[in-house]
């Protein structure tokens, strides 16, 4: 048996290979577990929303209490002008946390785990938050970058900073998310292989840090897509309410 | 079931709940989350300055030069960045 930790994230083609030019566009394993993760949601959301009982049943319940997670989250980190992207911050929320739900499920793929789609997402982001700064502010969103009460001769290197700060913001964003779910299911996979390796004799140990890693990443995996979505929240928030 | 002693169960549990929420006030999940952010803001800014660095010099053919310069301007970014985040959470 091949106990290669890292073969788990391994992409592969599921049906036939479809090629548009150069690029090659076939459904992978990948695309498998975003469609059902976003099937999920849609499944999950449709039957809680759809008989307002005051006694809500589980679904329901699960559906209002994320939405109000949600709302709540907003509000309390971009304030009352961000209610508008509420549908966007509430499904990147749920996609990521879907995601990352998905993959703590034994044999399946975690997408998340994967730098390109995180980093997907977060550059989508980062170009829609900077699209919105200007809409809102017009050039005036370049003040961002200059901060107020700096002497003129530090001006030039200042503004370099700034902007070297705000490039940084997708790639920490996606890496962030990356390497936890990564790094996660590495571990968990090398401690099963000394499960497997060390017998019956002393596998119990391995066995129960595998256990108690099990419970971390579930943690994890909320923490990450909570991170996520405040952060693109507090990057709207710079966008909205301009105060430097 | 009639309505009052709904009602007062109801007017109970409201002000259990708001109370829980005071309580829970001190400690909620978002400081994990910019504990997290501080992690990867420091080496993010760093990589972004070394990969401008890395292009300029491509273009203008300054081999050493650039990179070097604006590895540092990254861990100067990295290291503002981090105290911007700290003063964020002290609010």
């Amino acid at each position: 048996m091949a106990a290669n930790p890292m073969t788990q994230f391994e992409v592969y083609r599921i049906g036939p290979e479809i090629k548009i030019g150069t690029f090659d566009i076939s459904f992978t394993n990948a695309s498998l577990f975003m469609v059902i993760s976003s099937l999920a949601i849609l499944i999950i959301f449709n039957l809680g929303s759809k008989k307002n009982s005051i006694l809500p049943n589980k679904i329901q319940l699960l559906a209002e209490l994320s939405y109000s997670f949600v709302s709540k989250m907003i509000s309390d980190t971009a304030g009352s002008k961000a209610k508008p992207y509420f549908s966007f911050i509430f499904s990147l929320f749920m996609f990521v946390l879907f995601c990352n739900m998905f993959g703590m499920i034994p044999y399946t793929f975690t997408v998340t785990s994967h730098i390109i789609v995180t980093f997907v997402l977060a550059s989508f982001i980062f170009i829609g938050v900077t699209v919105i700064g200007f809409i809102k502010h017009g050039f005036g969103y370049l003040k961002l970058f200059v901060p107020s009460g700096v002497p003129v001769i530090l001006l030039p290197l200042i503004v370099v900073i700034e902007i070297i700060s705000y490039l940084s913001r997708p790639i920490s964003l996606s890496v962030r998310l990356f390497a936890n779910m990564m790094a996660g299911h590495t571990m968990m996979k090398v401690f099963g292989g000394f499960v497997i390796s060390l017998g019956i004799v002393g596998g119990w140990l391995p066995l129960s840090f595998s256990v108690a890693l099990t419970g971390l990443e579930i943690l994890v995996a909320f923490l990450q897509a909570y991170v996520f979505a405040i952060l693109t929240c507090i990057y709207l928030n710079d966008a909205l309410n301009l105060h430097h | 079931m009639s309505k009052d002693p709904f009602k007062t169960r109801l007017e109970i549990a409201k002000k259990k709940v708001s109370k829980r929420n005071l309580e829970n006030k001190k400690h909620n999940p978002s400081s994990i989350g910019t504990a997290f952010k501080l992690s990867t803001e420091l080496v993010s800014a760093v990589a972004v300055g070394t990969i401008i660095g890395f292009i300029l010099d491509k273009t203008f053919g300054t081999k050493p030069w650039l990179i070097l310069i604006f590895f540092f301007v990254g861990v100067i970014a990295g290291i503002t960045n981090v105290i911007k985040s700290a003063k964020n959470m002290q609010k």
